[in-house]
């Protein structure tokens, strides 16, 4: 049997911050991150045996490449520590703490530490709309294209509208609830920004449509940050545990995750399941697949969910491939509360990518993080009452890479 | 108690104590008063701008929509004069902020006016920048006295979320919890309570700075003061630049007031240069009047020379050899601010003396005012960061060290606050920065 993985806590930047205008390096970023999760969780740099960073783009945003020998910049005791750096768009972050995981699992490690990452305030909007186009098939469908994202997945709302409709003022509702979440959390990128359901609605200069039915609310951020977490060996969560004197089943656990990977244009995803229930049916299979893993049976058993809404369309299509709406009815979730903080499925207490921020490569760790703290009641003013098993859902390009965790204790 | 030591029980029960559904906002047509005014929109239904005319009032709500830039601020927003609309909206009010023109005679005859039609149990809020409270409410009926309080938002509102509470001697204590947990929670305000000192916390510990650099400014000029006192010590922005924005008469009124009402222990360091006073005669007040220290003529950047009151460009301004502050950015830039700060205070040469005197002279300054205008220094620690963007001074001090500040305050000749003294004795090796979610490298700009 594998063995299993802990989650010992970890350390997110404040995203609302600009690197740039700091004038600080990838470098600074980096150091922080780990620096801050080594004071918070005080677990001692020369435990760590293993580092993985995610990263979407540092090269186009940054000039900079190899990226793991960073992690090794970070603290003296990490001279000659293997690393390495995993990079599937905004799925990055995931798809480390996918091998970082199986190396656990594997017996190969005892603690690694996993970072995600980007610094995107480097360049003005536009460039950074077209770098971002490299998660698509560059060629076909960005090149040329002006904010090519925001497009792909108002496509994506076209499809939802086509096979079953869809009304705007429920991807509005899905946008002020994550703004409204990211309030209380105090490291979100959007917590002073103004924000409510009626300007989500506002169809006027300052709402303006960026990509279809997508305009401004609907938009995932622009953002610097980095997110960093511990995973560890039974064996290192039980000296851990005892260090602080606390027990071993409340340390969370990844009790399960999903994988999958679909066709990278939009056009093939949506041809593919022509005449399927679910738009996004690989989406689908990793969610259930994680489930599976976790033992746990459907949505019901799981106490909230931080998940990829880059896109007001992403979260929509999240809601019924989650199972908590039958497929295509996803509004129900918005209109009737569900998906809000005290709802029976409370979606992206944090604020998700919209509200907290979408700093490319830390999201699939900063979800992780954040579930980390709702399983251990650490939350906050965003805490879900009683949560015990959370999950993700990380999703790179449009539809295209998608990572599930399920993490909780007990 | 603040709101995050108060249990969520706690923060349901006080926010449950009151309704605030109705917010007049007097002097509307002010950046301080549309700015709140659009501040309270996210979380009041209704909000009443009044200004002198209807048209202030108008152009009031115009400037809160691009501010926040949002429409939907107008669906929640009426206007109003104070000829007109002042009796109905004040006496409906369940919330009255006064943002008028920092003037005592003009803020108490306002007060006077509010007092006669106010309902008996709603709450009155002023935004001074440092006039007493007390003295402000001298006078009034006993159930304004007990419903009034200073609620001092820093410009621009809905950006910098540092926001000082200071009672009254009469001001309902439930009140002020209310208050206190309603701005945090539903306005996502970082709230400091202070004393009715002058200034308060922050202008008080942060005028200090600014007039310091005033101060040093006639005899260096302001390139070399910016320089030395620059981003790199833990401030976005530079402190000469900082008085050219908010304005040299502000500036004047805010430490003349400090100067005259709270001797302190380097009063000197409050007085307004005479060169600033004669200049501001002349109509030198900052940007907003064309330039102040600093201004821009035909794409030039100029910079005062004080002594004369002429202007020159920055490219004919001669510097010292001030290497070290490049090493402190470098090593900022890559994020070893332990590191920086090392080199900083071991920096050879006068004019990191200089540099040092001012730094130390911030935290001594401010520690010293632990127990005068806050309780703990935690309250100037979220005032200098949440609403100057300064480093707070618990931040310096475990950045550079305890020994190590202590050290620089004595090699500075200034006094050693009796708290870092203490604590140096004691062997105290936690953090004195408290804030968990204050993320303290964002201070260090590495300019």
């Amino acid at each position: 049997m594998a063995n299993e993985v802990y989650v010992l806590g970890g350390y997110q930047t404040d995203f609302a911050r600009n690197w740039t205008k700091e004038k600080k390096h990838f470098a600074a970023l980096m150091r922080e991150g780990v620096q801050g999760a080594l004071e918070e969780t005080r677990i001692p740099a020369k435990d760590v045996q293993v580092g993985h960073v995610g990263n979407f783009a540092a090269e186009l945003y940054c000039k900079q490449g190899h990226l793991g020998a960073f992690f090794v910049e970070t603290d003296p005791a990490f001279s000659g520590l293997p690393t390495g750096r995993h990079e599937a768009a905004c799925a990055s972050g995931s798809i480390a703490l996918l091998a970082a995981l199986a190396e656990i699992e594997a017996g190969w490690y005892d603690l690694s530490c996993v970072v995600g990452i980007e610094q995107m305030k480097t360049v003005p909007a536009s460039e950074g709309g077209d770098y971002l186009g490299t998660a698509a098939w560059y060629e076909q469908e960005a090149k040329g294209v002006e904010f090519p994202f925001p497009k792909l997945f108002g496509k994506l709302g076209d499809e939802y509208d086509k096979r079953y409709g869809l009304k705007d003022e429920y991807l509005a509702g899905i946008s002020a609830v994550n703004y409204a979440n990211a309030k209380l959390n105090p490291l979100a990128q959007t917590r002073t920004w103004y924000m409510n359901k009626e300007h989500a609605c506002s169809r006027d200069d300052f709402n303006s449509a960026v990509g279809g039915r997508v305009r401004i609310a609907d938009c995932s951020q622009v953002t610097d940050g980095t997110a960093t977490v511990f995973l560890a060996s039974r064996k290192y969560a039980e000296k851990f545990a005892k260090e602080r004197g606390i027990k071993l089943e409340n340390i969370p656990r990844i009790k399960g995750w999903g994988h999958h990977t679909s066709r990278l244009r939009f056009v093939d995803k949506v041809a593919e399941s022509a005449g399927a229930e679910y738009v996004l049916p690989h989406v689908r299979s990793t969610i259930t697949d994680a489930w599976r893993r976790a033992g746990i049976a459907n949505v019901d058993g799981i106490d909230g969910i931080e998940t990829h809404d880059c896109f007001t369309t992403s979260e929509y299509m999240a809601i019924d491939h989650f199972g908590i709406t039958k497929p295509g009815e996803s509004w129900k979730a918005v209109e009737e509360g569900w998906i809000e903080i005290d709802g029976k499925h409370p979606i992206n207490p944090s604020g998700g990518l919209i509200g907290a921020g979408h700093p490319v490569g830390a999201t699939g760790v900063r979800q992780l993080l954040d579930s980390y703290k709702q399983v251990t009641g650490t939350a906050g003013d965003y805490q879900v009452e009683g949560a015990k098993n959370f999950q993700t859902l990380n999703i790179g390009g449009s539809g295209t890479t998608s990572v599930s965790f399920v993490v909780g204790v007990g | 108690m603040t709101a995050k030591t108060r249990t969520r029980a706690q923060v349901n029960d006080l926010l449950g104590s009151r309704r605030i559904d109705h917010v007049v906002v007097i002097g509307a047509n002010g950046a301080m008063g549309y700015g709140s005014g659009a501040l309270f929109t996210t979380a009041v239904p209704r909000v009443t701008f009044l200004a002198r005319s209807k048209d202030k009032a108008d152009k009031g709500l115009e400037a809160a929509v691009n501010a926040v830039r949002s429409s939907t601020v107008r669906n929640r927003v009426d206007t109003g004069d104070y000829d007109k609309d002042f009796d109905q909206a004040v006496s409906k009010a369940d919330l009255i902020f006064e943002a008028v023109t920092e003037d005592f005679d003009i803020k108490q005859k306002m007060f006077e006016r509010i007092d006669k039609v106010r309902r008996p149990d709603s709450i009155v809020g002023t935004v001074t920048s440092g006039l007493s409270i007390n003295a402000l409410a001298a006078g009034r009926s006993e159930s304004f006295r007990k419903h009034f309080m200073g609620l001092h938002f820093f410009n621009p509102p809905n950006v910098i979320v540092g926001t000082e509470l200071i009672a009254g001697k009469d001001t309902d204590p439930k009140l002020l919890d209310f208050i206190e947990v309603y701005s945090e929670k539903k306005l996502g305000r970082v709230m400091i309570r202070t004393a009715d000192t002058a200034g308060f916390a922050g202008n008080r510990v942060g005028f200090k700075v600014l007039n310091e650099a005033a101060q040093l400014a006639e005899e260096h000029g302001p390139v070399l003061v910016d320089r030395l006192v620059g981003p790199y010590t833990g401030r976005a922005m530079t402190p000469l630049a900082t008085i050219d924005l908010v304005g040299w008469d502000i500036h004047r009124a805010i430490v003349d007031n400090i100067y005259k009402n709270a001797p302190d222990e380097v009063h000197s360091t409050l007085k307004l240069p005479a060169y600033m006073a004669s200049l501001i005669e002349k109509g030198t007040l900052g940007t907003k009047s064309g330039g102040g220290f600093f201004k821009t003529e035909n794409k030039v950047k100029l910079a005062l020379d004080p002594k004369s009151g002429s202007y020159k460009p920055l490219t004919e301004i001669k510097l010292p050899d001030l290497g070290y502050i490049s090493q402190v950015a470098k090593l900022h830039h890559d994020g070893r601010y332990k590191e920086a700060m090392k080199v900083f205070v071991e920096a050879p040469g006068e004019w990191a003396d200089l540099a040092r005197k001012v730094v130390a002279g911030y935290v001594s300054y401010a520690f010293h005012r632990v127990g005068e205008v806050t309780e703990t220094i935690d309250g100037i620690d979220d005032i200098m960061g949440f609403g100057f963007n300064w480093a707070p001074p618990s931040v310096l001090v475990d950045t550079i060290g305890l020994k190590e500040t202590v050290a620089m305050i004595e090699k500075s000749k200034l006094p050693v606050p009796k708290l870092l003294a203490d604590a140096l004795k004691s062997g105290k090796t936690d953090r004195f920065y408290k804030n968990p979610h204050g993320n303290i490298g964002r201070f260090f700009v590495a300019g």
